[in-house]
């Protein structure tokens, strides 16, 4: 027994060549842009800028070119994601459709139906976001109160989701909704459905977070009324279907590399007072941890790209990722915390949003307690 | 360990496996502790060849790579095997490098790499060394020691000529040992040379490492740690099902499950270090088997994966050794509980070659060097140098 064992992965010379266009296209297209925009991670986003990804076909990179994709590996992709992320680029606005509707669609939704919305999203022109928590479920996904009832002509929807990311920029959300009010268990009755933002009934109104940034919503459905087309695969699977979706959305390289622009600011710090014993070894720990991260996120796709679901070695390895996320303001804390501000405005500006930020790494994607509570199972406790 | 890469790394693995699981216990374990190596399970090894894994068979060796060497240095470190496994693969690997026969009988052979306090002194067949090394693992069971020094015209950073030197430590006069032990009582000895002999000195050049000895022995510690960890975690598990408290499992208990679902992550986090440095190595060591020259880029990587793997291991063993006890509560500090045995090695071969703070430092210091836009091209390229 090797717990949940990640297969190492090397990326080969075409993906080397990709990874120098990238960081050619972000020094072109981003120049000058500021740390504080660079610190806001996969969480801010640009319409403006994922219409020029997806002119270079770097988003829905691995999806058939039926379906607006460009076929190439998901290692490629791994190559493209790392380097958006490492430059701290403005992401938000296609990330989650690009990481997880856009193939949910291909997978799941009517043919017609993924054929009309999933080349969109290769364009870049699309901004999704997933309806999942609600007031009184949050990790308890299952308890999905937002109903689903079939009419004649399609599924009305009525309930309220929370804590929406980019719910006010979405064109579409993808929602799950209770569509059998007395399922034979908690996870059966739910539903998945595609859901245009500009149907009548729905209204977004914004939970703005600690930091006072505008990214989570709540979104209110007062009989929304909605072609049954826009079920995505059969009532009943939406349980399954989301599941099935935690491998991608929980091993990526955002799962790690949230506070980069702090660990540069940091090493910016270091080298421009003359580094200490001190911070030489807990930055050297960081780069110890991002190396090794790095290689399991990297492993994962690889291991995703072969068929293989490691839902529980990508959970293990979020868990990590945060906890890495996390510790990077507590050292910078600990190493420049007293620095004079005016003399280094950066590091205090993306010091200060970094730790305020961090809170929510151990939350999102499942919290810590959600994840180490599956990765216990696949330990075979309980 | 994973689906092996080929049939020879099959075997080695279910020989290293039955041999190790078979043979050692706690009887063996405590007789090592007072001091007594296992003439049966040396015998084993010795016959199973595991010590020869990566060396060539022109050298009289297995003929497999340093991955092949993953299974038997992973399940040593599983099993507490009481014996310098390591130590005696690095020093025929050197030996092989550097063009020196192996030595004909099969006691163990110790690895020892020569600072300023140990001097070595004239040429081919006239070498003698003179002065102490310390912290030197095994040496009392040992019959030769390799020494590797700087060599004298060593300044190409590429090349890294060093010398590689065979050592008689029975020689008699000129070898003191003082024994020592670490914390698992494993031999670490402080051994004075006064113009002691030397059966052979080379200059090898091209071994695509600058400090052979520490980065070897550095990777060799995180290959064992990874599979020490693999042990207390496989045994904590288990405790956790099996003691009953408030009538349940105590792994029934939210508590625990978090702590060693945390434990599980860091216990994956270090193999993967040490998986990934094993592989680089390995690819390595097989190029400059093959007569290969390896590049200064090359170099870089193999001394920055392995020392993200010591680093990586380092942390994990303190923070999977604090789970595992508590979890295990007083039973696990008795010494007639097993888990004393990985864990005290975990805690001694942290601190070999090299602690993880003694590689984050230099980490550290790469990576400052390679600044704000530097780190992320000098991290996918694994181009920071800590040596």
């Amino acid at each position: 027994m090797q717990a949940f064992p990640i297969a190492p992965c090397t990326l080969d010379a075409a993906c080397e060549s990709l990874r120098l266009e990238v960081r050619e296209f972000i020094a072109q297209t981003l120049p000058n842009y500021p740390a504080s925009e660079r610190a806001r991670s996969w969480t801010h986003g640009s319409a403006e800028f994922s219409l020029k990804l997806g002119a270079r076909g770097w988003i829905g990179m691995t999806w058939p070119k039926a379906f607006g994709g460009h076929e190439r590996s998901s290692l490629e992709r791994y190559v493209v994601l790392e380097e958006l992320l490492a430059a701290g680029a403005p992401v938000a606005h296609h990330w989650i459709a690009d990481r997880q509707s856009g193939p949910l669609l291909m997978r799941f939704a009517r043919p017609e139906l993924a054929k009309r919305i999933v080349p969109a999203i290769a364009r870049g022109e699309l901004s999704f976001c997933i309806g999942m928590s609600e007031p009184d479920s949050g990790s308890d996904l299952a308890a999905t109160r937002s109903k689903a009832t079939l009419a004649s002509n399609g599924w009305v929807l009525s309930g309220r989701k929370v804590w929406t990311s980019g719910a006010h920029r979405s064109q579409y959300m993808i929602g799950l909704f209770r569509s059998d009010s007395n399922p034979a268990n908690k996870h059966a009755g739910l539903s998945q459905f595609l859901i245009d933002m500009k149907t009548p009934g729905i209204t977004v109104r914004p939970i703005r977070n600690l930091v006072g940034e505008h990214d989570f919503n709540e979104v209110t459905f007062d009989d929304v009324e909605l072609p049954h087309d826009c079920l995505i695969g059969e009532a009943g699977d939406g349980w399954k279907q989301v599941t099935a979706e935690l491998a991608y959305e929980r091993s990526g390289p955002e799962r790690y590399l949230s506070s980069t622009q702090l660990v540069l600011e940091m090493l910016n710090a270091a080298g421009g007072t003359g580094s200490n014993e001190r911070q030489e070894v807990e930055l050297g720990r960081i780069v110890a941890d991002y190396a090794c991260l790095r290689q399991m996120s990297l492993g994962l796709a690889g291991m995703l790209a072969r068929g293989e679901n490691p839902a529980i070695a990508a959970a293990l390895s979020k868990d990590q990722g945060a906890l890495l996320e996390q510790r990077i303001p507590e050292v910078a804390y600990a190493l420049f915390g007293d620095v004079e501000r005016t003399r280094w405005p950066q590091l205090a500006q993306v010091m200060d949003y970094t730790k305020q930020a961090s809170v929510s790494f151990s939350l999102r994607g499942g919290t810590r307690e959600i994840l180490r509570g599956m990765i216990a199972r696949g330990l075979d406790l309980r | 360990m994973n689906a092996p890469d080929s049939d020879l790394q099959a075997l080695i693995e279910d020989s290293a496996q039955r041999i190790f699981s078979e043979n050692i216990n706690r009887a063996m374990l405590e007789q090592f502790e007072q001091g007594e190596l296992s003439a049966s399970l040396s015998r084993l090894c010795g016959e199973a060849g595991f010590a020869l894994t990566p060396v060539p068979e022109r050298s009289g060796g297995v003929g497999g790579t340093w991955r092949d060497a993953w299974p038997v240095l992973y399940a040593a470190g599983q099993w507490n095997a009481p014996l310098p496994i390591a130590e005696t693969m690095i020093a025929n690997s050197l030996l092989s490098f550097a063009g020196i026969a192996l030595p004909a009988d099969d006691a163990p052979i110790t690895i020892i790499e020569a600072d300023a306090r140990l001097q070595q002194e004239g040429e081919g067949a006239a070498v003698r060394l003179s002065g102490t090394a310390m912290q030197v693992p095994w040496a009392r069971h040992c019959g030769h020691a390799v020494v590797v020094s700087r060599a004298e015209q060593a300044s190409d950073p590429i090349c890294h000529p060093v010398s590689v030197a065979l050592v008689d430590l029975r020689q008699g006069k000129g070898v003191t040992i003082t024994q020592m032990n670490n914390a698992a009582n494993e031999p670490r000895d402080q051994l004075t040379f006064d113009s002691a002999r030397c059966l052979r000195a080379q200059t090898a050049v091209g071994l695509g490492l600058a400090r052979p000895v520490l980065q070897l022995g550095a990777l060799a510690r995180a290959m064992m740690i990874s599979g020490a960890l693999q042990q207390v975690l496989q045994m904590t598990v288990q405790y956790a099902n099996e003691r009953i408290q408030f009538g349940k499992p105590i792994g029934r208990n939210q508590a625990i499950q978090q702590q060693l679902a945390l434990l599980a992550g860091e216990v994956g986090a270090a193999q993967m270090a040490a998986r990934v440095a094993t592989e680089s190595w390995s690819a390595v060591a097989a190029a400059i088997n093959a007569g290969q020259t390896v590049s200064a880029e090359t170099t870089t990587q193999v001394a920055f994966d392995i020392a993200v793997a010591k680093v990586r291991a380092g942390q994990a063993a303190g923070a999977a050794t604090s789970i595992v006890h508590q979890t295990h509560g007083a039973i696990g500090f008795t010494y007639e509980h097993m888990l004393h045995f990985s864990s005290r090695r975990l805690w001694s071969w942290r601190d070999d070659f090299g602690s993880a703070s003694w590689w984050a430092q230099r980490l550290g210091r790469a990576a400052i060097a390679a600044g704000k836009e530097g780190f992320w091209p000098a991290l996918t390229a694994r181009s920071m140098n800590p040596l």
